[in-house]
């Protein structure tokens, strides 16, 4: 991990102001209260209840009011010692303390505390926490026409309870840390005891507590930091929104993390293909659920080459077409003066332009930039003499097969590989798009997933995996767990049974 | 033996073994065997398959006693400096290997594609995929062997097209050749069949080396099948005068497919070979640099600064090499060093080392 040059300075300095002001006086609370009003939205009161005054306080912007109100507040009229406290207050987490650290820590999480003016040394600490998240919508980037319509929200227990009410299980585990200095977010790993293998369990738990960074903003802050291969364009994590997707994949044997505040979940390890599954693949027939997977590969590798093979034929190889077909290009591109490199560049990146120009721009204003700018510009550099028809079709074309693959991440990363592609079918005609294939084939072969191979089932070769990668065969053939995750319990259930079908005679 | 996570299946060998045979070879096979055995020169192929068979039969009687690799054999044999020196001139022979297929292939490029072709940018782009395949470890080099043959596989249905102008009666009349002549087209034959050899190196790799054996002649079978189905085509389409006259009869023969939105195949054959020939040079670059990692215990770390010298080496010397006489001759003086390693050193080693563990066993007992 990087450690940043300021970062040991910034901490320990903080550390030692605090701790040295909390040891050096006599009064460790009043100091500590004294560093806590220094915030605006830290709240301290004193109320009184028969002769003794209590001291309250928390941070406004934590805390239910509503639950101090209704849950607190009234109940302390039946203030009787310290040690009651617990018993009157009819909250499930009350705790008494008096160790500074732990007063600070606890408000930070949502707690507000209560003391007697006279006695300074116990603190009496009741959860009070307010969740301020939105409620379980759609799921936007994974959308399927059936299947459940749930997705991941900002809230770590919300998510954990998605995919818990799925695997309703004592085995399903979850294992909580926090990460990051400044932001000490909660990241959860997932997993089910007895199915998973522990070597990818402690393999992500491991790196996970292994990171040291101020910040974790998101998951994919996660899929960078732990990813086996950082520099790759290739994610070797999945990044989901759909809890059925995780509670399935879990069930697998895989290991997924949750982190609080991040929509998406995180499925390792992973190979390749996983990246066009959709998930309304498992809702669909076999038949048309395999035929749909092998599109979707297809699309990918059409839009990764297309372009390049046209630079390249034009470019250097005129014989390899037929005549028939020849004449179509030729007078296609007659009139522009541009040689194919250049007229596929501005092409592709014009496509990439409006495409960030509708990621950026609110949705309806996008729709319209797309439509518009598409079909005003393409038409437009055609007239114009600046492009030709044919390589429009082809760029369009490509454009939408990159759009096929169902994990955004993936998308663009096949966007990106396209441009090395073009540049080398410019200098090396077709051998330079065979070398650059090599160079992608020999990296995804280097490429691990937590330690496991990328382009498994494919290599190392495992014909029991090929069951359910490029096709998915139907579910009483599913009976065992991929070989890729190395479960404990290899078998799913038994196959024989899940090809009978008993009927009830009718009489 | 290797660790187990360094490891491969034993199946995999099929791959390692076919696909560093099949090669630029292909390309261009029929004239050398064909000039002596003439219309019967299907039979050197599978005579020459036979060959290949039994000497990786010895390679794993020779293996399997001492379950090491070559290196360390010769070591044990021989000693640290005589073992040694024989491993150096095997790393010259694999080098080698490399060498002439990279040359062998750039100069195809150079006649069919791009006459005009920078030739040092050109290999310089070629060694940098070795490189990143062989820094990658045994695996990935297995890896790409495996790729290397299944991805490139659709290749061979293009020579169904040829079939409708076949003439299946130039193979008669059979044996009207001597058995001098078949013999020494079945000579000249056995170079399409070599670097098989790197098989004595990646041996401790392979997970039940035993099981092992059947995959090595399994895969040196879809070699001689390839072959053999290319030679009988070509056999038909051309005749023995016309073969004589196309030092690539196997690209000529490409011109004749049609699609009907693609021609001049031999355009898309040539770029499909280097998936071919990617796993032949990665695969002798990497025995040369375990070979010299063993002999000079040099430690894993250093192993990037091993190949990228070796890689230097081969840029220098494909570079170096210029002209068709010059090609021909490398490979003339690498079919000779070929036969005598494999088909005359390998059995010599093997025999030597029953003899050597009987004279040892014999001494311990009369201790």
């Amino acid at each position: 991990m990087k450690k940043w040059r300021n970062r040991r300075s910034l901490f320990k300095g903080k550390d030692i102001e605090i701790g040295g002001k909390i040891n050096s006086e006599t009064d460790p609370l009043g100091s500590l209260l004294r560093q806590l009003s220094l915030s605006n939205d830290f709240t301290q009161f004193t109320y009184h209840v028969n002769e003794t005054s209590l001291c309250i306080g928390y941070y406004t912007s934590l805390i239910d009011t509503e639950i101090l109100h209704r849950d607190v507040l009234p109940y302390l009229k039946r203030w009787e010692s310290f040690a009651s406290l617990s018993s009157v207050l009819p909250i499930e987490e009350v705790i008494i303390t008096s160790e500074p650290a732990k007063i600070q820590e606890s408000l930070l999480r949502g707690y507000l505390f209560i003391f007697n003016i006279n006695n300074l040394h116990q603190v009496c600490l009741v959860k009070a926490g307010v969740e301020r998240t939105r409620q379980v919508s759609l799921p936007e980037v994974e959308f399927s026409v059936v299947g459940p319509k749930e997705s991941f929200v900002e809230a770590l227990d919300t998510n954990i309870n998605l995919v818990r009410k799925r695997l309703p299980m004592p085995e399903f585990t979850v294992k909580e840390m926090i990460i990051g200095k400044l932001s000490k977010t909660r990241v959860s790993v997932l997993y089910i005891e007895g199915i998973a293998n522990k070597e990818n369990v402690n393999t992500v738990i491991q790196r996970l507590s292994d990171l040291d960074i101020d910040q974790i903003m998101d998951s994919s802050y996660i899929t960078q930091l732990i990813q086996d291969n950082q520099n790759s364009p290739f994610p070797q994590l999945i990044d989901t929104e759909r809890p059925d997707r995780v509670a399935s994949v879990l069930g697998e044997g895989k290991v997924a993390i949750l982190v609080d505040g991040a929509p998406h979940g995180l499925i390792g390890p992973t190979t390749i293909f996983e990246f066009f599954y959709a998930f309304e693949d498992y809702y669909l027939n076999w038949a048309v659920a395999s035929f749909f997977r092998l599109v979707r590969f297809f699309a990918v590798i059409f839009s990764i080459l297309v372009t390049p093979i046209y630079v390249a034929v034009l470019t250097y190889h005129y014989e390899l077409i037929p005549k028939d077909l020849v004449s179509t290009l030729v007078t296609s591109r007659s009139a522009i003066p541009l040689p194919p490199i250049l007229e596929a560049i501005i092409l592709e990146l014009a496509i990439e332009l409006l495409r960030e120009a509708g990621a950026r721009l609110p949705t309806k204003v996008g729709q319209t930039i797309g439509i518009v700018g598409g079909i005003v510009i393409g038409t437009a550099s055609v007239e114009a003499g600046l492009t030709s028809n044919v390589l429009l079709i082809i760029v369009a074309l490509a454009a939408l097969a990159s759009f096929t693959t169902p994990v955004y991440q993936m998308g663009n990363t096949i966007r990106l590989i396209r441009f090395p592609f073009l540049l080398m079918a410019h200098y090396l005609g077709l051998i330079g798009v065979a070398v650059s294939f090599s160079f992608l084939l020999i990296h995804l072969l280097r490429l691990t997933s937590l330690g496991r191979p990328f382009l498994e089932p494919f290599y190392p070769p495992r014909i029991q995996d090929l069951k359910d990668s490029l096709i998915r065969l139907p579910f009483s053939m599913q009976s065992k767990r991929p070989i890729q995750e190395q479960t404990e319990d290899t078998m799913r259930f038994n196959s024989k049974q899940a090809k009978e079908k008993h009927n009830t005679k009718r009489n | 033996m290797e660790e187990k996570e360094f490891q491969i299946s034993p199946f995999l060998v099929f791959f390692l073994i076919h696909s560093v045979q099949l090669g630029v070879g292909v390309f261009g096979f029929q004239r050398t065997i064909m000039k002596s055995a003439g219309n019967d020169s299907w039979m050197t192929v599978i005579g020459a398959g036979i060959a290949v068979s039994m000497i990786i039969w010895i390679m794993y009687l020779l293996l399997n006693r001492h379950q090491k690799d070559l290196i360390g054999i010769h070591r044990d044999l021989f000693g640290k400096w005589i073992g040694g020196f024989l491993s150096l001139i095997w790393i010259v022979y694999w080098l080698l290997i490399g060498i002439i297929v990279l040359r062998s292939y750039i100069e195809i490029v150079q006649v069919w594609l791009f006459p005009m072709i920078n030739m040092i940018t050109f290999c310089i782009i070629l060694l940098i995929l070795v490189y990143y395949c062989v820094t990658g470890g045994f695996r990935i080099v297995t890896g790409i062997s495996f790729l290397g043959v299944l991805i490139p596989f659709y290749i061979f249905f293009t020579f169904l097209f040829p079939i409708e102008y076949i003439h299946f009666r130039n193979l008669l009349p059979v044996w009207n050749h001597s058995v001098k002549e078949l013999t020494l087209a079945t000579k000249d034959m056995l170079l399409s069949y070599l670097g098989f050899s790197t098989l004595l190196i990646y041996y401790p790799y392979l997970k039940h080396p035993k099981k092992s054996q059947k995959w090595a002649h399994l895969g040196n079978l879809l070699t001689g099948v390839i072959y053999l189905f290319i030679l009988i085509i070509s056999i038909g389409f051309y005749s023995e005068n016309q073969i004589s006259r196309h030092t690539w009869a196997t690209l000529s023969m490409w011109k004749i497919v049609e699609l009907p939105f693609v021609e001049r195949f031999e355009y898309i054959g040539i770029t499909s070979w280097i998936l071919i020939i990617l796993p032949n040079i990665c695969l002798s670059v990497w025995a040369a640099t375990k070979g010299v990692q063993t002999i000079f215990h040099i430690k894993q770390k250093k192993v990037v600064i091993v190949s990228v010298v070796i890689l230097f080496i081969l840029l220098g010397s494909t570079v170096a090499i210029e002209g068709r006489e010059n090609i021909e001759n490398l490979n003339k003086f690498m079919s000779l060093l070929g036969l005598c390693l494999v088909f005359m050193y390998i059995p010599f080693l093997t025999l030597l080392s029953f003899l050597l563990s009987k004279i040892r066993r014999g001494n311990i007992g009369k201790a």
